[in-house]
């Protein structure tokens, strides 16, 4: 009897958590101001205690990503992976001027993204758990940050801003399939829609390129800045590595591989650019 | 005063993995200390104990982490701390193994909820398979190898206590 009285309060609990948490869900979807100031007041509380916690666990991070990364070679990699991200993005734009000025009438509007202001940021906080596709950088809107800024590296686009504090910002990254950016290939001008596909898949381009279209390997990706775009136009993305036909064979599937090294960014780019409304 | 154990625990703890556990990748995985929690409680506490823990652990990691919607981990948790209570319900627990086994399974099958919660509600990109596995693995071995400090801890916060409320010595 006192058994089942105590399973019966168990399931009530239970029911009661469950509503709780589908409640607080259902309201941070809707955008509750209040669930969001919570959040960000516990999350900016917070914030010092990560940091310390973050310095402090360094040397046992660092011994373990040796372990497993070459750690003694990883500051030399970085740098040198940070120039030659900055080479192929500098090779991809030279690859696209070509066709920019062939079609710089029609573009007209169109603002290159080199030219646009921008706010340098360091990475200061990766994806904290496993369900996550976000990264946190150290400056936020009172260096003139909003929601819906693209973010680069000198490799090319790697996401979106999402939320923003007053000395802290989140970036989407491009893997995350809620990201969905307009892009043009380099080589056929094609236009179509790239998403992503979550952790350790490539980007994909799976609407706008039509069958006939022949897309080489390697073929780089831009965004296309089109009207009413999210993205500016011609920030490079990455380069197809592969292209097969939809189920339906109606259109092409491109998988698209970022330039930028999504996994190891430590300094990023804010381009001060909002997209339209 | 009664909750200033927990509270503690439950701090160390959310530290630990956004910092120490944030940047420990093994095969492109992070571990999930936070879920050790609900699993101890529901292991040592039984199953409503386990899905209250649940809940508070996963709503404060939610209100801490950047990139899931509030909630995500206080229903993910408290589902997690509900089953292995149940389950500890029908163990006689003479073996030290057994919550080694449970904390395995439970947190291989946690992950496997969150990728489920996810897809409810929407956060695409969860369920890619190979990914999942390897994430469902290595939170499980790293748990399995944790939980026998973290039940103690847990009866150190969290002492048993009679119907009169009085606490039960650990």
């Amino acid at each position: 009897m006192a058994l089942s009285r105590r399973s019966g309060r168990s399931r009530f609990t239970l029911a009661l958590l469950l509503l709780t948490s589908i409640t607080v869900l259902t309201l941070d979807f809707r955008g509750s101001s209040a669930i969001h100031s919570i959040r960000n007041a516990v999350s900016s509380a917070f914030s010092p205690v990560r940091d310390g916690g973050s310095r402090a666990f360094s040397p046992v991070s660092n011994a373990w990503n040796g372990l497993w990364h070459y750690g003694d070679v990883k500051n030399e990699n970085d740098r040198l992976r940070a120039q030659l991200e900055d080479a192929q993005g500098q090779a991809a734009q030279n690859e696209d001027a070509k066709k920019q000025l062939e079609a710089i009438s029609q573009l007209e509007g169109i603002t290159q993204f080199t030219q646009l202001p921008s706010v340098t940021a360091s990475v200061i906080a990766g994806p904290l758990t496993n369900f996550e596709h976000t990264l946190e950088i150290d400056r936020g809107s009172t260096k003139g940050i909003k929601v819906g800024m693209p973010v680069v590296t000198g490799a090319g686009l790697i996401g979106r801003v999402v939320d923003v504090q007053a000395n802290r910002s989140v970036i989407k990254l491009l893997t995350d399939p809620d990201i969905v950016a307009g892009v043009r290939l380099a080589t056929s001008g094609e236009t179509g829609l790239l998403h992503g596909q979550g952790d350790g898949k490539p980007l994909v381009i799976d609407a706008g390129i039509d069958p006939p279209v022949k897309v080489p390997q390697d073929d780089m990706v831009f965004t296309s800045g089109e009207d009413r775009a999210t993205f500016p136009g011609a920030i490079p993305v990455g380069h197809v590595t592969q292209a097969d036909l939809s189920a339906d064979r109606l259109t092409q599937v491109l998988t698209v591989t970022p330039l930028a090294d999504l996994g190891r960014l430590t300094f990023v780019k804010v381009l001060l650019w909002e997209p339209p409304q | 005063m009664k909750y200033a154990r927990p509270a503690f625990v439950l701090f160390v703890l959310i530290t630990l993995q956004t910092t120490l556990f944030a940047d420990l990748d093994l095969f492109g995985a992070k571990g999930d200390i936070t879920m050790l929690l609900p699993i101890a409680a529901g292991i040592t506490g039984g199953r409503e104990r386990g899905a209250i823990v649940g809940f508070i652990t996963g709503l404060c990691l939610d209100l801490v982490v950047h990139g899931t919607p509030t909630g995500f981990f206080a229903l993910g948790y408290t589902l997690v701390g509900y089953v292995v209570g149940m389950l500890q319900a029908g163990v006689l627990r003479a073996a030290w193994w057994i919550p080694v086994l449970t904390a395995f399974g439970a947190s291989a099958l946690g992950v496997l909820t969150l990728a489920v919660v996810g897809k409810f509600i929407g956060i695409e990109g969860l369920f890619v398979v190979n990914h999942l596995v390897r994430v469902a693995l290595v939170v499980a071995v790293l748990n399995a190898l944790l939980i026998l400090p973290m039940i103690r801890v847990t009866k150190w916060a969290m002492p048993a206590t009679t119907r009169s409320g009085r606490m039960v010595p650990v």
